[in-house]
């Protein structure tokens, strides 16, 4: 491809989100709304109420009053809490043993709903209303059991109080993962990020496999993709889901 | 902590491991944790101009903002209201940081085993809005209670350690 017409997409993809994002300038006041995070944050904010996961707790913070943030609850959830994802008023704990679902009251307080347990390993999750996507990651993980295995999980969670497992796709060695629609983006590490197609949300149908990048997490933003990797940060157009284009890579490193 | 304690505890954990289990094979990459050692006053929360990208860490976006967590060391802001140039416009330096969340103009974040509150409505001026010490203990400054794994081994030429962070490690040799 010429320099002319990437910079042409570039520049339409610029339009695009100019679109898509109102917000663009940035001297004005932010959203009141909450940003989005990574799959392997431990992070997130719902409502009044901050809660973050720290090796194997939960924490609530009452940050109504922002300028005296109070910790209102300790939860021991297990050992190895490494990420949380949000799911309207329920939290998703990626642990090194199963995902833990919590479900938040009206008054910030976590309660205990369900889990799902795996060989120990590391794992990521993201989910919508009716499924859950776990990747499970043997190699550079501590701890990780004999038997383990490189997965993408997907679990049945449509039911909240009991989540089943209906399918477990081989993969590298995964980390992080994004979900936007019926597209999900899996990171690889160094073996990089796989595109899958949940128009059968039980079956995850690989449709792109970018092998030449580093990618540990993702954030989908609308039709861009943001990849983290060791070396880069990487912006992809994906508004073509069947022409994934770069938009740019910002390097890493002195 | 002298490193001797280390060496001993080491030296403990092998044998005691070697009665019950198979021997600690290391790894040439894990994730474990690493110290995080004291410097200069390490509450000191200030926004400074954009730096180089050296170990990125996780990310995070709001309002045509990526937020670029800068192992250990605080926060690059990059405008990327153009994508395809996306641009360093600042950075936070919190020391010990991991992990944030934004509402609003508020910015929270872990500075060692403290939560922060900033208010970061001026990227250039961000004010500390509040702090609750020690809501992390996990991130208090001996390695913490209940991890068991591999750890970089603690130097003490290298200053106080204030705080323990995740990290991927090179062929750690210690470990508990």
């Amino acid at each position: 491809m010429t320099k002319i017409s990437t910079f042409i997409l570039a520049l339409l993809a610029f339009f695009v989100l100019s679109c898509a994002e109102d917000s663009a300038d940035i001297s004005a006041a932010a959203s009141s709304g909450t940003g989005v995070g990574g799959s392997l944050a431990r992070f997130t904010i719902i409502g009044d109420y901050l809660y973050t996961v720290d090796n194997t707790t939960l924490a609530t913070f009452d940050i109504s009053a922002p300028e005296a943030p109070e910790k209102i609850d300790e939860t021991v959830v297990t050992r190895g809490v490494e990420t949380i994802f949000p799911l309207k008023d329920h939290l998703l704990l990626g642990t090194q043993n199963g995902m833990y679902i919590y479900r938040v009251s009206d008054n910030g307080l976590p309660a205990y709903v369900s889990e799902y347990q795996h060989v120990v390993s590391c794992d990521p999750v993201v989910a919508n209303q009716n499924y859950a996507y776990v990747t499970l990651r043997v190699s550079e993980c501590r701890e990780a059991a004999a038997g383990a295995a490189n997965t993408l999980d997907v679990i049945d969670i449509s039911n909240i109080e009991s989540p089943n497992l209906v399918n477990s796709l081989s993969l590298d060695g995964p980390y992080g993962l994004g979900l936007d629609g019926n597209v999900l983006f899996v990171c690889e590490g160094s073996n990089g990020l796989r595109v899958f197609n949940l128009d059968d949300p039980e079956s995850p149908e690989e449709i792109r496999y970018l092998n030449d990048i580093n990618a540990i997490d993702v954030i989908p933003l609308g039709g861009t993709l943001l990849v983290v990797g060791t070396d880069a940060l990487i912006q992809l157009d994906y508004t073509d889901i069947n022409n994934i284009q770069v938009i740019s890579v910002m390097s890493i490193g002195a | 902590m002298k490193i001797t304690h280390w060496a001993g505890l080491l030296l403990a954990v092998t044998f005691l491991a070697g009665c019950y289990t198979e021997p600690v094979e290391i790894p040439e990459e894990t994730v474990g944790l690493a110290p995080v050692y004291s410097d200069g006053d390490w509450k000191t929360i200030e926004s400074q101009p954009p730096q180089p990208i050296i170990e990125l860490n996780k990310i995070y976006y709001k309002d045509s903002l990526i937020f670029v967590g800068e192992a250990q060391k605080g926060i690059h802001i990059i405008d990327n209201r153009n994508p395809a140039e996306p641009e360093r416009i600042a950075f936070i330096s919190i020391q010990g940081n991991s992990d944030i969340s934004i509402k609003g103009n508020l910015l929270y974040a872990n500075n060692l085993a403290d939560l922060v509150v900033l208010n970061i409505s001026d990227i250039n001026n961000v004010e500390l809005v509040s702090r609750v010490e020690g809501a992390f203990p996990q991130s208090g400054a001996t390695l913490p209670q209940g991890y068991f794994g591999f750890f970089e081994c603690p130097d003490p030429a290298l200053g106080t350690i204030v705080g323990w962070t995740e990290k991927t490690l090179q062929s750690p040799e210690c470990w508990r």
